[in-house]
């Protein structure tokens, strides 16, 4: 009896032992994590003690220093390329381990390895299925994985760019190295799984999955229906491939270079196209958060100090921790300052001692859908004959379950991302592929090379011209006084309509074309007006010689030209005032006529100017009734698909011409009439503009108690501050390029360490949200006065 | 006294095997010394329960002033608990019972193989 009693107990201590050593049902390992000495308070930072330190570092060739600011952005200061990269890479580990480890996993379609099984609705079949599976078969399906292979072999191709990743890499795994459990980001012991060593691959991974963020559209689909549905007359005048009153990117007027390919014919007939037989429904959530981004910079002649102003504040998702990871790189050959991604080597946007950049989306179609006729399990039509797929099988890992295996089969269009098993947007359940500038092997990391040592224009081009994918309008101010901007990336010389809708695979009057050469991407250097600017509106005028389409946003691009027409010869300071602005211009133009309609309620206070403030009730009411009025209007022809855009919606408001759908808007504007003072009401006591919307930062893992919620700010992506629930200014940038020397301003809404449990975790964000920025302090070459920062790194080469 | 001696014992060997070992080294350390101090089982699984309570309390309450209380009251969020000192007792309540369990366990082993003293 007493043996019995005692086994028992011993048992359920084992047992007890045991259960908190696992992670259970969706909790972690309660044991380790719970834990304080190995466990969670590992990660309780201590606040104020991040101390200087001297590390040897066995791979490093010379001593390096790194500063340390206040706000903990490092200013590396190396004696060769390969102790800088290789610096970059351990202090983005030091900081940012298990973010860059998880982005490149669910770049790569991994993420169900450390995560398992989500049961959850498949939007697009109404079925239950394993959520985080269908996320990993999609990204390897539409070929992110091929394609950072593909760009990786570029990028080890060259010499430059081989050293920048391979000392980057070596970097990271020198600091994974020297962890133990104890050590790893909390995430790590939230989730239950450790860092696997950082390969280049990682690195093209993360590359890739920016380009997937900003070109990856699926709308093609869409678009093919509605044209099917509404008819040719109907759809161009819902749907139109260019909005007249565009501000383009290049400065209308601006004269291009006639062209030096011929635009190709498009085929006589409709047997190109594809076509859906009833209007389906199409799945477009990945549409309607299309992240925009905005860029502007003013010439001497229009500010203050006679120096050029360079503004940008590129907007993406708004998570934690941050996108970027601000430093400064500084090597006998460069000086520059900037944000990087942590998981790739260099300076993403900033600038150098000469000269500033930055970025915003370009928008241009570079990814189309084929039809693929199959003729057995491994061959396919084109052309009459039969040409063998290749197969790719991938195998993806589910924690806790048997991995899955699923085929995709490469046409020479590019792999087949839908068929039955993975049906497209519209659930037809046909085969598609995707063609798409994304699987191309391009060498990026080359024009981040370049740029950061860039030390004129020319140098410039030169650098820019190695960015292929994603396409970016590219600002450019240099200290001699010089603008410029470039609608940059590799891009087919298209026939019309080409690649706008689905088109079949089985014919060679579809495939892409040549490549327009990169020196004839729209560009203007110098402009007469003195200033450019980009918000993602139309690269060009219809001067431009080569054919395009794209996704292209006017409001903010309006408001932003408002602006920079309006103001007398500008500051620094009026530049970020204009980062914040957040007047709407569909607010401005829609409401008077839509309080017409609406009388003899009205929809704000007669002052009310259309500004979307963070505190204003005003603002709330124009965007729930304008939110209500745009569903209504078009749900009932286009529920499900894309809806004419906004702009588009406010033209039609606007314009006399439109007599076609004023009945439908005076209809849509008394139906929802009753249902808007049901919102509102229902807001009542937290009916200030930013309580409606909740701007918010998530946790890449979607953990709440590692967010901000309801911050403080106005805005909507319609406005220049274009803080949405989950999209915003990722990093606000204004940088004066005067003659002695750059003054630079920066903020993003996060803080420079992954940590949750570090004070640098959210350090910025009230700061961001209320619009103030951080002087950036940007060390001179050989600055002796950086021996005062508070922090200091001082690295040696072990043994040397 | 046996059992404060037992505490202290538990408590120092606990925190010296955590810096080389995983977080059970605390269920080793409470058996061995719940058996080696000759403890009654209740006095046992006292001795586990107060050493895993104040040795996870305290290196968790030092880190936790260091740090501003940042990522207690996150934890306590993220396991819905109403605030940072309820997350801090109920992760030591954690240490508790394993440690109580363990030291039971000793004290019950060492009574069947070593009966009487």
């Amino acid at each position: 009896m007493r043996l019995l009693r005692t086994l028992l107990l011993l048992f359920f201590t084992a047992g007890l032992i045991f259960l908190l050593d696992q992670p259970l049902s969706g909790l972690p390992a309660l044991g380790r994590l719970l834990d304080p000495v190995n466990g969670w308070a590992a990660q309780a930072e201590p606040m104020g003690q991040f101390t200087s330190q001297d590390i040897n570092l066995e791979a490093l060739e010379l001593p390096a220093t790194v500063f340390f600011e206040e706000r903990m952005v490092p200013h590396i200061v190396a004696q060769s390329e390969h102790d800088l990269y290789f610096l970059q890479g351990y202090i983005h580990a030091y900081f940012r381990l298990w973010q860059m480890d998880f982005q490149t996993r669910a770049a790569a379609g991994r993420v169900g390895e450390v995560v398992g099984e989500r049961m959850a609705k498949d939007p697009r079949t109404g079925k239950i299925r394993n959520a985080v599976l269908e996320f990993d078969r999609g990204q390897r399906r539409k070929g992110m994985v091929f394609g950072a292979e593909n760009s990786l072999e570029a990028m080890e191709a060259d010499a430059r760019t081989k050293l920048m990743l391979d000392a980057y890499r070596d970097g990271i795994n020198s600091f994974i190295t020297s962890l133990k459990f104890k050590d790893l980001p909390l995430e790590y012991k939230l989730m239950g799984f450790a860092p696997e060593p950082w390969t280049n691959l990682k690195t093209a991974l993360l590359l890739k999955y920016m380009a997937d963020d900003l070109t990856g559209y699926t709308e093609d689909f869409a678009l093919t229906a509605l044209r099917d549905a509404l008819g040719t007359e109907q759809f161009n005048f819902l749907f139109p491939e260019r909005r007249l009153q565009s501000k383009p990117v290049i400065p209308e007027g601006t004269a291009f270079a006639p062209a030096s390919l011929s635009r190709p014919s498009s085929p006589p007939d409709d047997s190109v196209w594809v076509h859906f037989s009833s209007k389906a429904v199409a799945r477009l959530d990945d549409y309607e958060t299309a992240v925009g981004s905005n860029n502007w910079v003013l010439g001497g002649v229009h500010t203050r100090t006679g120096a050029p102003i360079l503004c940008n504040d590129p907007h993406l998702g708004l998570n934690l921790p941050s996108l970027w990871f601000e430093m400064q790189l500084q090597s006998p050959e460069m000086n520059v300052y900037g944000v990087s991604l942590p998981g790739a080597p260099g300076i993403i946007i900033g600038f150098n001692d000469s000269l500033s950049w930055g970025f915003t989306n370009n928008y241009r179609d570079v990814k189309d859908f084929y039809e693929i006729e199959r003729l057995n399990a491994g061959q396919y039509i084109f052309d009459g004959q039969s040409k063998n797929f290749d197969k790719r099988v991938e195998t993806i890992g589910i924690k806790g379950k048997p991995d899955f295996t699923d085929t995709v089969y490469y046409s020479l269009h590019g792999p087949i991302m839908y068929d039955p098993s993975f049906p497209d947007p519209l659930g037809t359940g046909r085969l598609f592929a995707v063609q798409w500038m994304a699987h191309r092997a391009s060498n990026e990391l080359a024009a981040v090379y370049l740029l950061n040592r860039a030390r004129d224009y020319l140098a410039f081009t030169e650098a820019i011209a190695h960015f292929e994918c994603p396409a970016q309008n590219m600002i450019y101010a240099d200290r001699a006084g010089n603008i410029a901007i470039w609608g940059q990336g590799v891009f087919i010389n298209k026939w019309k309509d080409q690649g706008r809708y689905v088109m079949k695979g089985n014919t060679s009057a579809t495939l892409w074309g040549e490549k327009i050469p990169v020196a004839e991407n729209p560009h203007v250097l110098n402009p007469a007006q003195g200033f450019l600017f980009s918000a993602n509106q139309i690269t060009t005028d219809t001067s431009y010689p080569y054919w395009y389409n794209g996704y292209f946003h006017d409001f903010r691009s309006d408001r932003i030209y408002e602006l920079l027409t309006a103001t007398a010869p500008a500051t620094v300071e009026d530049n970020m005032n204009m980062q914040q602005d957040v007047v709407s211009e569909l607010a401005r133009a829609g409401m008077p006529v839509l309080e017409t309609l609406l009388r003899p309620d009205t929809i704000a206070r007669a002052e009310w100017q259309g500004a979307l403030n963070a505190d204003s009730r005003d603002a709330t009411r124009f965007q729930v009734f304008w939110e209500l009025f745009y569903d209504k209007l078009w749900k009932k022809d286009f529920s499900g698909t894309l809806y004419p855009s906004p702009e588009r919606t406010l033209d039609i408001l606007l314009n006399d011409t439109s007599v076609a759908y004023h009945s439908a808007i005076v209809q849509a504007v008394e139906q929802v009439r009753q249902n808007w003072q049901d919102s509102l009401s229902r807001l009542a006591g937290a009916d200030s503009w930013y309580e409606a919307k909740n701007t918010r930062l998530t946790h890449l893992a979607r953990i709440d108690a590692f967010g901000y919620q309801h911050l403080k700010i106005g805005g909507w992506g319609v406005t220049i501050n274009a803080a949405k629930p989950t999209h915003g200014p990722s990093w606000r940038m204004v940088v004066s390029l005067d003659k002695d020397s750059i003054r630079a301003f920066g903020v993003y809404p996060g803080g420079q360490s992954g940590n949750p449990g570090s004070p640098f975790y959210g350090s910025s964000v009230s700061r961001w949200a209320e619009g103030k920025y951080y002087r950036l302090l940007f060390l001179p070459r050989n600055a002796k006065g950086a021996q005062s920062q508070t922090h200091v790194w001082t690295l040696h080469p072990k043994g040397k | 006294m046996r059992l404060v001696y037992c505490i202290l014992t538990t408590i120092v060997f606990s925190f010296l095997a955590e810096q080389v070992f995983a977080w059970w080294s605390l269920a080793v350390i409470s058996f061995l010394s719940a058996a080696l101090f000759y403890l009654s089982p209740a006095r046992g699984f006292l001795s586990g329960f107060l050493s895993g309570l104040i040795l996870w309390l305290s290196v968790s309450l030092y880190a936790d002033i260091a740090n501003g209380h940042i990522l207690s009251t996150r934890m306590a969020a993220l396991f819905h608990l109403p605030g940072a000192t309820s997350f801090l007792v109920v992760a030591a309540l954690v240490g508790a019972l394993v440690g109580g369990f363990a030291g039971w366990s000793g004290a019950l082993v060492r009574k069947y193989m070593l009966p009487a003293r």
